[in-house]
Protein backbone atom coordinates (compact mmCIF):
# COMPACT_ATOMS: atom_id res chain seq x y z
CA UNK A 1 0.00 0.00 0.00
CA UNK A 2 1.33 3.44 -0.88
CA UNK A 3 2.58 5.11 2.29
CA UNK A 4 0.37 8.21 2.18
CA UNK A 5 -2.72 6.03 1.72
CA UNK A 6 -1.94 4.27 4.98
CA UNK A 7 -2.04 7.59 6.82
CA UNK A 8 -5.41 8.42 5.25
CA UNK A 9 -6.82 4.94 5.95
CA UNK A 10 -5.76 5.12 9.61
CA UNK A 11 -7.42 8.55 9.86
CA UNK A 12 -10.64 7.22 8.32
CA UNK A 13 -10.74 4.20 10.65
CA UNK A 14 -10.05 6.34 13.72
CA UNK A 15 -12.71 8.86 12.71
CA UNK A 16 -15.13 5.95 12.15
CA UNK A 17 -14.45 4.77 15.71
CA UNK A 18 -15.26 8.24 17.04
CA UNK A 19 -18.45 8.39 15.00
CA UNK A 20 -19.45 4.92 16.24
CA UNK A 21 -18.84 5.92 19.87
CA UNK A 22 -20.89 9.09 19.35
CA UNK A 23 -23.68 7.09 17.71
CA UNK A 24 -23.73 4.51 20.52
CA UNK A 25 -23.93 7.25 23.15
CA UNK A 26 -26.74 9.04 21.29
CA UNK A 27 -28.63 5.79 20.83
CA UNK A 28 -28.40 4.97 24.53
CA UNK A 29 -29.47 8.49 25.51
CA UNK A 30 -32.48 8.19 23.20
CA UNK A 31 -33.27 4.85 24.84
CA UNK A 32 -33.06 6.53 28.24
CA UNK A 33 -35.53 9.22 27.19
CA UNK A 34 -37.83 6.54 25.78
CA UNK A 35 -37.56 4.67 29.08
CA UNK A 36 -38.53 7.78 31.02
CA UNK A 37 -41.39 8.44 28.60
CA UNK A 38 -42.66 4.87 29.03
CA UNK A 39 -42.43 5.06 32.82
CA UNK A 40 -44.24 8.40 32.84
CA UNK A 41 -47.03 7.02 30.70
CA UNK A 42 -47.41 4.15 33.13
CA UNK A 43 -47.48 6.53 36.10
CA UNK A 44 -50.07 8.69 34.32
CA UNK A 45 -52.25 5.63 33.74
CA UNK A 46 -51.87 4.51 37.35
CA UNK A 47 -52.67 8.00 38.63
CA UNK A 48 -55.73 8.23 36.40
CA UNK A 49 -56.82 4.81 37.63
CA UNK A 50 -56.47 5.91 41.28
CA UNK A 51 -58.32 9.15 40.63
CA UNK A 52 -61.15 7.29 38.87
CA UNK A 53 -61.31 4.71 41.65
CA UNK A 54 -61.50 7.50 44.20
CA UNK A 55 -64.32 9.19 42.32
CA UNK A 56 -66.21 5.92 41.94
CA UNK A 57 -65.89 4.95 45.59
CA UNK A 58 -66.08 8.43 47.13
CA UNK A 59 -65.37 8.22 50.84
CA UNK A 60 -67.22 4.94 51.31
CA UNK A 61 -64.28 2.60 51.52
CA UNK A 62 -60.98 4.12 52.53
CA UNK A 63 -59.56 0.63 53.19
CA UNK A 64 -59.96 -0.25 49.54
CA UNK A 65 -58.25 2.95 48.46
CA UNK A 66 -55.36 2.47 50.85
CA UNK A 67 -54.93 -1.08 49.49
CA UNK A 68 -53.81 0.67 46.29
CA UNK A 69 -51.43 3.26 47.74
CA UNK A 70 -50.44 6.16 45.61
CA UNK A 71 -47.28 5.73 43.74
CA UNK A 72 -44.43 7.06 45.90
CA UNK A 73 -41.99 4.38 44.78
CA UNK A 74 -42.70 4.87 41.08
CA UNK A 75 -42.43 8.63 41.40
CA UNK A 76 -39.17 8.34 43.35
CA UNK A 77 -37.73 6.05 40.67
CA UNK A 78 -38.85 8.52 37.99
CA UNK A 79 -37.21 11.39 39.91
CA UNK A 80 -33.87 9.54 39.93
CA UNK A 81 -34.11 8.80 36.23
CA UNK A 82 -34.96 12.35 35.31
CA UNK A 83 -32.17 13.71 37.51
CA UNK A 84 -29.68 11.33 35.85
CA UNK A 85 -30.89 12.37 32.40
CA UNK A 86 -30.62 16.07 33.32
CA UNK A 87 -27.07 15.62 34.59
CA UNK A 88 -25.83 13.51 31.67
CA UNK A 89 -27.73 15.05 28.79
CA UNK A 90 -27.99 18.76 28.13
CA UNK A 91 -30.58 20.08 30.63
CA UNK A 92 -31.76 22.51 27.92
CA UNK A 93 -32.41 19.56 25.60
CA UNK A 94 -36.02 19.89 24.34
CA UNK A 95 -36.84 16.28 25.11
CA UNK A 96 -35.52 16.55 28.66
CA UNK A 97 -37.47 19.78 29.28
CA UNK A 98 -40.66 18.23 27.89
CA UNK A 99 -40.28 15.14 30.08
CA UNK A 100 -39.59 17.34 33.06
CA UNK A 101 -42.81 19.28 32.46
CA UNK A 102 -44.81 16.05 32.16
CA UNK A 103 -43.24 14.73 35.33
CA UNK A 104 -43.98 17.99 37.16
CA UNK A 105 -47.65 17.71 36.17
CA UNK A 106 -47.77 14.11 37.40
CA UNK A 107 -46.22 15.20 40.69
CA UNK A 108 -48.82 17.94 41.14
CA UNK A 109 -51.67 15.52 40.31
CA UNK A 110 -50.27 12.95 42.73
CA UNK A 111 -49.94 15.60 45.43
CA UNK A 112 -53.53 16.82 44.96
CA UNK A 113 -54.90 13.28 44.97
CA UNK A 114 -52.94 12.48 48.11
CA UNK A 115 -54.37 15.58 49.78
CA UNK A 116 -57.96 14.59 48.93
CA UNK A 117 -57.50 11.01 50.14
CA UNK A 118 -55.83 12.11 53.36
CA UNK A 119 -58.75 14.46 54.14
CA UNK A 120 -61.45 11.91 53.31
CA UNK A 121 -59.77 8.85 54.82
CA UNK A 122 -58.10 10.60 57.72
CA UNK A 123 -54.60 9.39 56.81
CA UNK A 124 -51.42 11.37 57.61
CA UNK A 125 -48.94 11.12 54.76
CA UNK A 126 -45.77 13.16 55.17
CA UNK A 127 -45.02 15.30 52.16
CA UNK A 128 -42.36 17.81 51.20
CA UNK A 129 -42.67 20.23 48.31
CA UNK A 130 -39.09 21.08 47.34
CA UNK A 131 -38.38 24.06 45.07
CA UNK A 132 -34.93 24.25 43.47
CA UNK A 133 -33.14 25.84 40.53
CA UNK A 134 -30.58 24.51 38.00
CA UNK A 135 -29.41 28.01 37.21
CA UNK A 136 -26.66 29.83 39.07
CA UNK A 137 -29.08 31.37 41.60
CA UNK A 138 -29.00 28.38 43.96
CA UNK A 139 -25.52 27.13 44.86
CA UNK A 140 -26.91 25.06 47.79
CA UNK A 141 -29.61 23.30 45.80
CA UNK A 142 -27.47 20.26 45.00
CA UNK A 143 -26.74 19.68 48.69
CA UNK A 144 -30.37 20.22 49.65
CA UNK A 145 -31.31 17.65 47.01
CA UNK A 146 -28.78 15.19 48.49
CA UNK A 147 -30.34 15.56 51.95
CA UNK A 148 -33.87 14.97 50.62
CA UNK A 149 -32.70 12.01 48.54
CA UNK A 150 -31.18 10.46 51.65
CA UNK A 151 -34.42 11.02 53.61
CA UNK A 152 -36.46 9.58 50.77
CA UNK A 153 -34.27 6.47 50.68
CA UNK A 154 -34.42 6.15 54.47
CA UNK A 155 -38.20 6.64 54.72
CA UNK A 156 -39.75 4.99 51.64
CA UNK A 157 -43.22 6.36 52.37
CA UNK A 158 -41.97 9.95 52.63
CA UNK A 159 -43.29 11.85 49.61
CA UNK A 160 -40.84 14.38 48.20
CA UNK A 161 -42.09 16.43 45.27
CA UNK A 162 -39.24 18.31 43.51
CA UNK A 163 -40.05 21.33 41.37
CA UNK A 164 -37.72 23.40 39.20
CA UNK A 165 -38.79 26.90 40.28
CA UNK A 166 -38.04 28.42 36.86
CA UNK A 167 -39.79 25.75 34.77
CA UNK A 168 -42.14 27.39 32.31
CA UNK A 169 -45.30 25.47 33.26
CA UNK A 170 -48.63 27.12 34.12
CA UNK A 171 -49.69 24.60 36.75
CA UNK A 172 -46.36 24.91 38.57
CA UNK A 173 -46.39 28.70 38.54
CA UNK A 174 -49.97 28.57 39.93
CA UNK A 175 -48.82 26.29 42.74
CA UNK A 176 -45.90 28.64 43.50
CA UNK A 177 -48.25 31.59 43.52
CA UNK A 178 -50.88 29.87 45.71
CA UNK A 179 -48.28 28.76 48.26
CA UNK A 180 -46.54 32.16 48.07
CA UNK A 181 -43.10 30.64 47.51
CA UNK A 182 -40.43 33.32 47.10
CA UNK A 183 -37.44 32.91 44.79
CA UNK A 184 -35.17 32.36 47.78
CA UNK A 185 -34.02 28.85 46.99
CA UNK A 186 -33.90 26.10 48.10
CA UNK A 187 -37.39 26.29 49.58
CA UNK A 188 -39.32 23.53 51.39
CA UNK A 189 -43.02 23.28 52.18
CA UNK A 190 -43.38 20.48 54.72
CA UNK A 191 -46.87 19.07 55.24
CA UNK A 192 -48.48 22.27 53.91
CA UNK A 193 -46.80 24.46 56.53
CA UNK A 194 -45.31 27.84 55.63
CA UNK A 195 -42.30 27.73 53.32
CA UNK A 196 -38.85 27.27 54.84
CA UNK A 197 -36.02 28.93 52.92
CA UNK A 198 -32.30 28.19 52.72
CA UNK A 199 -30.16 25.09 53.01
CA UNK A 200 -30.56 22.84 56.07
CA UNK A 201 -28.29 19.87 56.77
CA UNK A 202 -29.66 16.42 57.59
CA UNK A 203 -30.23 16.96 61.30
CA UNK A 204 -31.73 20.40 60.80
CA UNK A 205 -34.10 19.03 58.14
CA UNK A 206 -35.12 16.12 60.40
CA UNK A 207 -35.89 18.64 63.13
CA UNK A 208 -38.30 20.37 60.73
CA UNK A 209 -40.21 17.08 60.23
CA UNK A 210 -41.17 15.57 63.62
CA UNK A 211 -43.63 13.32 61.74
CA UNK A 212 -40.68 11.26 60.48
CA UNK A 213 -40.50 9.32 63.74
CA UNK A 214 -43.81 7.65 62.86
CA UNK A 215 -42.65 6.52 59.43
CA UNK A 216 -41.15 3.11 58.73
CA UNK A 217 -37.49 3.15 57.70
CA UNK A 218 -35.65 1.14 55.11
CA UNK A 219 -32.88 -1.25 56.31
CA UNK A 220 -30.12 1.01 54.96
CA UNK A 221 -30.43 3.86 57.42
CA UNK A 222 -27.32 4.54 59.48
CA UNK A 223 -27.43 6.78 62.51
CA UNK B 1 -18.00 19.97 27.27
CA UNK B 2 -15.11 21.44 29.29
CA UNK B 3 -11.65 22.10 27.83
CA UNK B 4 -10.09 19.38 29.96
CA UNK B 5 -12.38 16.75 28.43
CA UNK B 6 -11.50 18.05 24.93
CA UNK B 7 -7.86 17.40 25.74
CA UNK B 8 -8.71 13.85 26.77
CA UNK B 9 -10.55 13.30 23.47
CA UNK B 10 -7.50 14.62 21.60
CA UNK B 11 -5.28 12.13 23.45
CA UNK B 12 -7.73 9.30 22.75
CA UNK B 13 -7.79 10.22 19.05
CA UNK B 14 -4.03 10.24 18.89
CA UNK B 15 -3.72 6.94 20.77
CA UNK B 16 -6.30 5.25 18.56
CA UNK B 17 -4.71 6.62 15.37
CA UNK B 18 -1.30 5.33 16.44
CA UNK B 19 -2.60 1.84 17.24
CA UNK B 20 -4.75 1.67 14.09
CA UNK B 21 -1.72 2.66 12.00
CA UNK B 22 0.42 -0.06 13.57
CA UNK B 23 -2.30 -2.68 13.17
CA UNK B 24 -2.63 -1.77 9.48
CA UNK B 25 1.14 -2.31 9.24
CA UNK B 26 0.72 -5.69 10.93
CA UNK B 27 -1.89 -6.88 8.44
CA UNK B 28 0.11 -5.52 5.51
CA UNK B 29 3.14 -7.61 6.37
CA UNK B 30 2.64 -10.30 8.98
CA UNK B 31 5.80 -11.45 10.74
CA UNK B 32 7.00 -14.88 9.63
CA UNK B 33 6.89 -17.69 12.14
CA UNK B 34 10.09 -18.87 13.75
CA UNK B 35 11.87 -21.36 11.49
CA UNK B 36 14.33 -24.19 11.94
CA UNK B 37 16.34 -23.04 8.89
CA UNK B 38 19.71 -21.54 9.69
CA UNK B 39 21.67 -18.82 7.85
CA UNK B 40 23.31 -19.71 4.53
CA UNK B 41 26.60 -18.01 5.30
CA UNK B 42 28.45 -17.41 8.55
CA UNK B 43 30.35 -14.10 8.58
CA UNK B 44 32.67 -13.41 11.50
CA UNK B 45 30.74 -11.77 14.31
CA UNK B 46 32.07 -9.90 17.31
CA UNK B 47 29.78 -9.64 20.32
CA UNK B 48 30.87 -6.85 22.62
CA UNK B 49 29.45 -7.02 26.14
CA UNK B 50 30.06 -3.77 28.05
CA UNK B 51 29.70 -4.35 31.82
CA UNK B 52 29.60 -2.12 34.86
CA UNK B 53 29.27 -3.93 38.22
CA UNK B 54 27.46 -6.80 36.48
CA UNK B 55 28.80 -9.54 38.79
CA UNK B 56 25.29 -10.91 39.32
CA UNK B 57 24.50 -11.43 35.64
CA UNK B 58 27.79 -11.67 33.67
CA UNK B 59 28.27 -15.43 34.04
CA UNK B 60 24.78 -16.24 32.80
CA UNK B 61 25.17 -13.76 29.93
CA UNK B 62 28.43 -15.32 28.75
CA UNK B 63 26.95 -18.83 29.07
CA UNK B 64 23.97 -17.84 26.94
CA UNK B 65 26.27 -16.32 24.29
CA UNK B 66 28.38 -19.51 24.26
CA UNK B 67 25.17 -21.49 23.72
CA UNK B 68 24.41 -19.60 20.47
CA UNK B 69 23.95 -21.92 17.51
CA UNK B 70 26.73 -20.33 15.47
CA UNK B 71 30.11 -21.58 14.25
CA UNK B 72 32.29 -21.04 17.30
CA UNK B 73 35.44 -20.25 15.27
CA UNK B 74 33.53 -17.38 13.59
CA UNK B 75 32.35 -15.98 16.94
CA UNK B 76 34.36 -13.52 19.00
CA UNK B 77 33.00 -12.59 22.42
CA UNK B 78 34.55 -9.55 24.06
CA UNK B 79 33.53 -8.75 27.61
CA UNK B 80 34.43 -5.18 28.49
CA UNK B 81 34.48 -4.72 32.21
CA UNK B 82 34.42 -1.05 33.21
CA UNK B 83 31.52 -3.15 35.87
CA UNK B 84 15.36 -17.83 31.93
CA UNK B 85 13.59 -15.00 33.59
CA UNK B 86 10.62 -15.17 35.78
CA UNK B 87 8.88 -12.02 37.06
CA UNK B 88 8.51 -12.14 40.80
CA UNK B 89 7.17 -8.85 42.07
CA UNK B 90 4.49 -6.49 40.74
CA UNK B 91 6.96 -4.28 38.86
CA UNK B 92 8.53 -7.28 37.14
CA UNK B 93 5.11 -8.53 36.05
CA UNK B 94 4.32 -5.09 34.69
CA UNK B 95 7.60 -4.94 32.77
CA UNK B 96 7.15 -8.46 31.38
CA UNK B 97 3.98 -7.32 29.62
CA UNK B 98 5.57 -4.04 28.63
CA UNK B 99 8.43 -5.84 26.89
CA UNK B 100 6.00 -8.09 25.04
CA UNK B 101 4.09 -4.97 23.96
CA UNK B 102 7.49 -3.66 22.86
CA UNK B 103 7.99 -6.75 20.66
CA UNK B 104 4.86 -5.78 18.71
CA UNK B 105 6.04 -2.16 18.42
CA UNK B 106 9.51 -3.16 17.24
CA UNK B 107 8.13 -5.44 14.57
CA UNK B 108 5.66 -2.86 13.31
CA UNK B 109 8.31 -0.16 13.29
CA UNK B 110 10.45 -2.65 11.37
CA UNK B 111 7.66 -2.95 8.79
CA UNK B 112 7.71 0.84 8.56
CA UNK B 113 11.55 1.00 8.45
CA UNK B 114 11.40 3.29 11.46
CA UNK B 115 12.89 1.48 14.45
CA UNK B 116 13.88 4.16 16.93
CA UNK B 117 16.31 2.29 19.19
CA UNK B 118 18.83 -0.54 18.83
CA UNK B 119 18.32 -2.21 22.22
CA UNK B 120 21.38 -2.75 24.32
CA UNK B 121 20.49 -6.38 25.27
CA UNK B 122 21.25 -7.47 21.80
CA UNK B 123 21.93 -5.62 18.58
CA UNK B 124 24.20 -6.64 15.73
CA UNK B 125 25.91 -4.12 13.46
CA UNK B 126 27.80 -4.42 10.23
CA UNK B 127 31.27 -2.99 10.85
CA UNK B 128 30.86 -0.57 7.91
CA UNK B 129 28.09 1.21 9.89
CA UNK B 130 30.74 2.63 12.23
CA UNK B 131 32.91 3.54 9.29
CA UNK B 132 30.04 5.49 7.74
CA UNK B 133 28.45 7.18 10.76
CA UNK B 134 31.13 7.03 13.43
CA UNK B 135 31.27 5.16 16.73
CA UNK B 136 29.01 5.37 19.79
CA UNK B 137 28.69 8.70 21.54
CA UNK B 138 27.80 9.48 25.15
CA UNK B 139 24.41 10.66 23.80
CA UNK B 140 22.80 11.46 27.16
CA UNK B 141 23.37 7.87 28.42
CA UNK B 142 21.21 6.48 25.59
CA UNK B 143 23.82 5.68 22.95
CA UNK B 144 21.71 2.81 21.51
CA UNK B 145 18.88 5.23 20.76
CA UNK B 146 21.16 7.93 19.38
CA UNK B 147 22.83 5.38 17.09
CA UNK B 148 19.41 4.50 15.65
CA UNK B 149 18.64 8.19 15.08
CA UNK B 150 22.03 8.66 13.42
CA UNK B 151 21.59 5.63 11.17
CA UNK B 152 18.22 6.96 9.99
CA UNK B 153 19.79 10.36 9.39
CA UNK B 154 22.33 8.63 7.09
CA UNK B 155 19.67 6.52 5.36
CA UNK B 156 20.97 3.22 6.77
CA UNK B 157 18.69 0.23 7.36
CA UNK B 158 17.69 -1.20 10.75
CA UNK B 159 15.90 -4.56 10.82
CA UNK B 160 14.24 -6.47 13.65
CA UNK B 161 15.02 -10.19 13.89
CA UNK B 162 11.86 -11.23 15.73
CA UNK B 163 12.82 -14.90 15.53
CA UNK B 164 15.80 -14.37 17.85
CA UNK B 165 15.35 -15.03 21.57
CA UNK B 166 16.86 -12.32 23.76
CA UNK B 167 16.42 -12.30 27.52
CA UNK B 168 17.19 -9.38 29.79
CA UNK B 169 16.94 -8.63 33.49
CA UNK B 170 14.74 -5.78 34.65
CA UNK B 171 14.79 -3.42 37.63
CA UNK B 172 13.07 -4.95 40.63
CA UNK B 173 12.41 -1.90 42.74
CA UNK B 174 10.55 1.32 42.00
CA UNK B 175 13.68 3.39 42.57
CA UNK B 176 15.81 1.43 40.09
CA UNK B 177 12.95 1.26 37.58
CA UNK B 178 12.44 5.02 37.71
CA UNK B 179 16.20 5.59 37.35
CA UNK B 180 16.26 3.43 34.22
CA UNK B 181 13.11 4.88 32.67
CA UNK B 182 14.01 8.48 33.42
CA UNK B 183 17.27 7.81 31.59
CA UNK B 184 15.41 6.30 28.60
CA UNK B 185 12.73 9.01 28.48
CA UNK B 186 15.12 11.86 29.04
CA UNK B 187 17.40 10.35 26.40
CA UNK B 188 14.49 10.35 23.98
CA UNK B 189 13.77 14.01 24.65
CA UNK B 190 17.40 15.09 24.48
CA UNK B 191 18.16 13.05 21.35
CA UNK B 192 14.99 14.48 19.83
CA UNK B 193 16.30 17.96 20.48
CA UNK B 194 19.62 17.03 18.86
CA UNK B 195 17.84 15.53 15.84
CA UNK B 196 14.86 17.87 15.74
CA UNK B 197 15.36 18.48 12.02
CA UNK B 198 14.03 14.95 11.41
CA UNK B 199 10.61 15.68 12.92
CA UNK B 200 7.86 15.93 10.29
CA UNK B 201 10.52 15.64 7.61
CA UNK B 202 9.40 13.55 4.60
CA UNK B 203 13.03 12.86 3.74
CA UNK B 204 13.20 10.44 6.69
CA UNK B 205 10.07 8.51 5.74
CA UNK B 206 7.89 7.00 8.49
CA UNK B 207 10.62 7.64 11.06
CA UNK B 208 10.29 11.38 10.61
CA UNK B 209 6.58 11.49 9.82
CA UNK B 210 5.21 8.92 12.28
CA UNK B 211 7.55 7.38 14.87
CA UNK B 212 9.22 10.54 16.14
CA UNK B 213 6.12 12.79 16.28
CA UNK B 214 3.99 10.11 17.94
CA UNK B 215 6.78 9.29 20.40
CA UNK B 216 6.79 12.89 21.54
CA UNK B 217 3.00 13.10 21.48
CA UNK B 218 2.85 10.02 23.71
CA UNK B 219 4.95 11.93 26.25
CA UNK B 220 2.59 14.86 26.22
CA UNK B 221 -0.50 12.65 26.27
CA UNK B 222 0.80 10.56 29.17
CA UNK B 223 1.47 13.61 31.29
CA UNK B 224 -1.77 15.35 30.31
CA UNK B 225 -3.96 12.33 31.06
CA UNK B 226 -2.22 11.69 34.38
CA UNK B 227 -2.67 15.35 35.33
CA UNK B 228 -6.30 15.37 34.24
CA UNK B 229 -7.11 12.19 36.20
CA UNK B 230 -5.35 13.51 39.28
CA UNK B 231 -7.21 16.82 39.05
CA UNK B 232 -10.54 15.11 38.43
CA UNK B 233 -10.11 12.63 41.32
CA UNK B 234 -8.87 15.33 43.70
CA UNK B 235 -11.72 17.74 42.91
CA UNK B 236 -14.35 14.99 43.03
CA UNK B 237 -13.06 13.68 46.37
CA UNK B 238 -12.78 17.21 47.69
CA UNK B 239 -16.31 18.10 46.61
CA UNK B 240 -17.73 14.87 48.07
CA UNK B 241 -15.93 15.39 51.37
CA UNK B 242 -17.21 18.95 51.57
CA UNK B 243 -20.75 17.81 50.73
CA UNK B 244 -20.68 15.09 53.38
CA UNK B 245 -19.45 17.58 55.94
CA UNK B 246 -22.01 20.24 54.97
CA UNK B 247 -25.04 17.92 54.68
CA UNK B 248 -24.26 15.62 57.61
CA UNK B 249 -25.27 12.63 55.48
CA UNK B 250 -23.47 9.52 56.81
CA UNK B 251 -20.76 8.02 54.60
CA UNK B 252 -22.02 5.01 52.66
CA UNK B 253 -20.32 2.79 50.11
CA UNK B 254 -21.20 3.94 46.59
CA UNK B 255 -24.19 2.09 45.19
CA UNK B 256 -23.40 0.11 42.06
CA UNK B 257 -25.90 0.69 39.26
CA UNK B 258 -28.46 -2.11 39.20
CA UNK B 259 -30.12 -0.99 35.96
CA UNK B 260 -28.64 -0.26 32.54
CA UNK B 261 -30.22 3.21 32.73
CA UNK B 262 -27.68 4.40 35.29
CA UNK B 263 -24.57 2.93 33.64
CA UNK B 264 -21.90 5.31 32.37
CA UNK B 265 -22.33 5.23 28.58
CA UNK B 266 -20.39 8.34 27.67
CA UNK B 267 -18.47 8.63 24.42
CA UNK B 268 -15.25 8.98 26.42
CA UNK B 269 -15.83 5.61 28.08
CA UNK B 270 -16.46 3.84 24.77
CA UNK B 271 -13.30 5.31 23.26
CA UNK B 272 -11.25 4.40 26.33
CA UNK B 273 -12.53 0.83 26.02
CA UNK B 274 -11.51 0.89 22.34
CA UNK B 275 -7.97 1.97 23.26
CA UNK B 276 -7.82 -0.72 25.93
CA UNK B 277 -8.96 -3.44 23.52
CA UNK B 278 -6.51 -2.38 20.83
CA UNK B 279 -3.69 -2.30 23.37
CA UNK B 280 -4.66 -5.78 24.51
CA UNK B 281 -4.72 -6.95 20.87
CA UNK B 282 -1.25 -5.49 20.31
CA UNK B 283 0.09 -7.23 23.43
CA UNK B 284 -1.42 -10.56 22.34
CA UNK B 285 0.10 -10.15 18.88
CA UNK B 286 3.43 -9.29 20.52
CA UNK B 287 3.21 -12.51 22.55
CA UNK B 288 2.54 -14.47 19.35
CA UNK B 289 5.49 -12.87 17.58
CA UNK B 290 7.80 -13.57 20.52
CA UNK B 291 6.20 -16.95 21.19
CA UNK B 292 6.04 -15.88 24.81
CA UNK B 293 3.44 -16.84 27.38
CA UNK B 294 1.28 -14.15 28.95
CA UNK B 295 -0.39 -14.63 32.29
CA UNK B 296 -3.69 -12.98 33.18
CA UNK B 297 -2.03 -11.86 36.40
CA UNK B 298 0.76 -10.01 34.54
CA UNK B 299 -1.77 -8.42 32.19
CA UNK B 300 -3.97 -7.21 35.05
CA UNK B 301 -0.95 -5.81 36.91
CA UNK B 302 0.25 -4.03 33.77
CA UNK B 303 -3.09 -2.34 33.06
CA UNK B 304 -3.59 -1.31 36.67
CA UNK B 305 -0.05 -0.23 37.53
CA UNK B 306 1.42 1.26 34.38
CA UNK B 307 -0.81 4.34 34.40
CA UNK B 308 0.39 5.20 37.92
CA UNK B 309 4.10 4.49 37.44
CA UNK B 310 4.80 5.82 33.93
CA UNK B 311 3.81 9.47 34.59
CA UNK B 312 6.42 9.56 37.38
CA UNK B 313 9.33 8.97 35.02
CA UNK B 314 7.84 11.07 32.23
CA UNK B 315 7.51 14.03 34.57
CA UNK B 316 11.03 13.61 35.91
CA UNK B 317 12.45 13.29 32.40
CA UNK B 318 10.70 16.47 31.22
CA UNK B 319 11.86 18.32 34.33
CA UNK B 320 15.47 17.19 33.93
CA UNK B 321 15.49 18.03 30.22
CA UNK B 322 14.08 21.48 30.88
CA UNK B 323 16.77 22.07 33.51
CA UNK B 324 19.45 20.67 31.16
CA UNK B 325 20.39 18.11 33.77
CA UNK B 326 21.96 14.81 32.64
CA UNK B 327 20.39 11.50 33.67
CA UNK B 328 22.24 8.97 35.80
CA UNK B 329 23.05 5.51 34.56
CA UNK B 330 22.36 3.81 37.85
Amino acid sequence: MKDWRKYILALIITAAMFVTAFYLTSMLNSARLADIRGAQEQIAIDLLSSETQFELLGNLDCNLITQNPILSEELNSMAERLSFAENNLNPENDNVVRLKKQYTLLEIKDYLLMEQISKKCNTSPVSILYFYSNQDDCPDCTRAGDVLTYLRQTYPSLRVYSFDYHLDLGALQTLISLRKVKADLPALIINNRIPVYGFRNLEETRALIPELKDLATSTTETK
Amino acid sequence: MDLGALGVYACLFMGLYFEVFLLISFFEKRPSQKTAHGPRRFPAVSIIVPCYNEERTIAATVQSLLALEYQKKKLNIVVVDEKVYRPRNLLEHMQAVEYIFGVFFKKMFDNLASISVLPGPFSLYRREVFQKVGTFRHAHNTEDMEMAFRMHAHGLKIANAHTAYVHTTVPKTLRTLLTQRVRWSQGYLQNSLDYRYMYGNLRFGHFGMFTLPFGLAAFAAGLYLAGYMLYHVATTLGARTLTLWATGIPLRPPALPTEWFFLNTSMMLFLTVAVFLMTLAAIILGARIAQARLSAKSLAIYFVLFGFVAPLWLLRAVWNTARVRESVWR
